[in-house]
């Protein structure tokens, strides 16, 4: 079966193209604007991985790695935060935080994130 | 004669201590058994002292929130210092020098300067933060930009014809080459900010050059370049560096020699280790560097005017990163280049 991957990201068209080329590598994709819409995805239909966008409206991205980390539910998934901010210290925060990776969009195409997607579940 | 010079009337020791006093910057003098002997107006308001203080030892500084910094730094043998900087208190930043004082050539004290610098600092510092915020709001539309051309260019959306495909290719390049400028203001930025290296791991120099130079290997083929890689040492120590950033200084350095060579150029890649460092060099039969450009080619934003006109391209920011992230390591870097016959630029770092 297809593989579920989340997109947590708030510009439309990265979501989109995200999406399209996630799609197109053969995966089955969910997507949510912002961390509440993500979690409650989340619960009603876990995914096997998330990607997470870090200035989202609402909530900051690090805090809905926190929360996806709290739940002893959702704990168990795997994710790859993308996001353009990649200072040292946000980098580190979010490997602490317990990403299990940290790819700066501007320095990635979108086969490569594919790439890392795959490396990831197989490890999974 | 001297008359012809100073003022009629010479300024007397008590209005010379006005004067002293209200300068904006803090002075503190010492006498030579290191006992505080004089501080100005300036000073006491800074540290939030008076007079009293006057006759205390050097050491005793430490009983005084403000002083006791200026004590760390100093030490008490009173250190030579030129323009180090001091906070004071998580508010007030201070650029302190201090050197002996000599009278016919007998120590008689020591002058301690205390020059204010919290507003250039606090001006740098929205500058900094400037450039970073507007580098990270630049990045959002330019991913976006480059996954559509992606997107597009794997034709996922529907087929292209050739001149479709071609410009499509075309756009993608300049988009990468924002994308890198981009990228190029925010090292600017972190070097700035002085926090520039990452985590200095032992790492295979051999490695990381012949990394870059197969990068490079469909360039090099099409530019028709004689290209070689000469080692000296049969074995390379690991040594301790930002691999990320070292890459970035070869593939600077190779990519500077590639682009500014003529097709059927030579380039020739060393490296050599002597007692403490390894020696790198990159050697080019290209354009060089006119002689009244070769004093400014770290610079921030320059590029020499023969290099503008052969390739328009280019940021002028490559040397001036690669000069900060090898001096990081405690590397020196430098060149040698005659306009017309080519550059050779040499980098070392510390095998220790």
């Amino acid at each position: 079966m297809a593989k579920k991957i989340l997109i947590i990201e708030d510009e439309k068209t990265l979501r989109f193209l995200l999406a399209q080329s996630l799609i197109a590598a053969g995966f089955q994709v969910e997507e949510a604007v912002d961390g509440e819409e993500g979690i409650k995805k989340m619960k009603e239909n876990k995914p096997d991985l998330v990607l997470l966008d870090l200035i989202l409206p609402t909530m900051h991205g690090f805090d809905v790695l926190i929360k996806i980390k709290k739940d002893p539910f959702l704990e168990s998934v795997p994710v790859m935060i993308l996001s353009n901010l990649g200072q040292k210290e946000e980098v580190d925060k979010g490997l602490e935080l317990g990403a299990v990776d940290f790819l700066i969009k501007a320095h990635f195409s979108l086969d490569e994130i594919i790439e890392k997607v795959k490396k990831t579940l197989s490890s999974y | 004669m001297k008359n012809d010079i100073f003022p009629k009337k010479i300024i007397s020791p008590d209005e010379a201590l006005v004067v002293i006093n209200y300068l904006s910057d803090g002075l503190i003098v010492f006498n030579e058994q290191k006992k505080l002997s004089f501080i100005n107006l300036f000073a006491q308001k800074i540290f939030g002292v008076d007079d009293r203080v006057l006759g205390i030892d050097i050491e005793e500084m430490v009983n005084f929130s403000g002083l006791k910094e200026v004590f760390f730094l100093l030490g008490k043998e009173i250190n030579e210092l030129n323009r180090k900087e001091l906070e004071i208190n998580k508010k007030m930043i201070l650029e302190v020098s201090s050197f002996p004082l000599f009278k016919e050539s007998r120590k008689i004290g020591y002058l301690v300067i205390l020059h204010d610098v919290t507003r250039e600092k606090s001006i740098e510092k929205m500058k900094t933060d400037f450039v970073s915020l507007s580098a990270h709001q630049l990045r959002t539309p330019l991913s976006s930009i480059n996954w559509a051309l992606d997107t597009l260019l794997k034709e996922r959306l529907g087929k292209l014809n050739e001149s479709q495909k071609t410009l499509l290719e075309q756009a993608k390049e300049s988009n990468q080459r924002m994308l890198a400028l981009v990228r190029d203001l925010l090292d600017v930025v972190k070097i700035e900010e002085g926090k520039y290296l990452g985590k200095l791991v032992p790492s295979d120099f051999l490695k990381i050059v012949q990394d870059v130079i197969k990068n490079y290997q469909e360039e090099i083929k099409k530019k028709e370049i004689k290209f070689q890689l000469q080692l000296t040492s049969n074995k390379i120590p690991k040594i301790n560096i930002d691999q990320e950033k070292i890459y970035s200084v070869v593939q600077n350095l190779i990519d500077n020699a590639l682009r500014y060579s003529f097709a059927g150029g030579m380039i020739i890649v060393s490296i050599n280790t002597d007692e403490n460092n390894l020696i790198f060099s990159v050697s080019d039969s290209g354009i060089g560097i006119p002689k009244e450009d070769q004093n400014n080619i770290f610079n921030k934003f320059f590029r020499s005017s023969n290099a503008t006109r052969l390739e328009t391209e280019g940021n002028g920011l490559g040397l001036f990163v690669s000069k900060n992230i090898i001096e990081a390591h405690g590397g020196k870097i430098w060149f040698e280049s005659e306009e017309n016959q080519g550059s050779t630029f040499y980098f070392t770092l510390p095998l220790k």
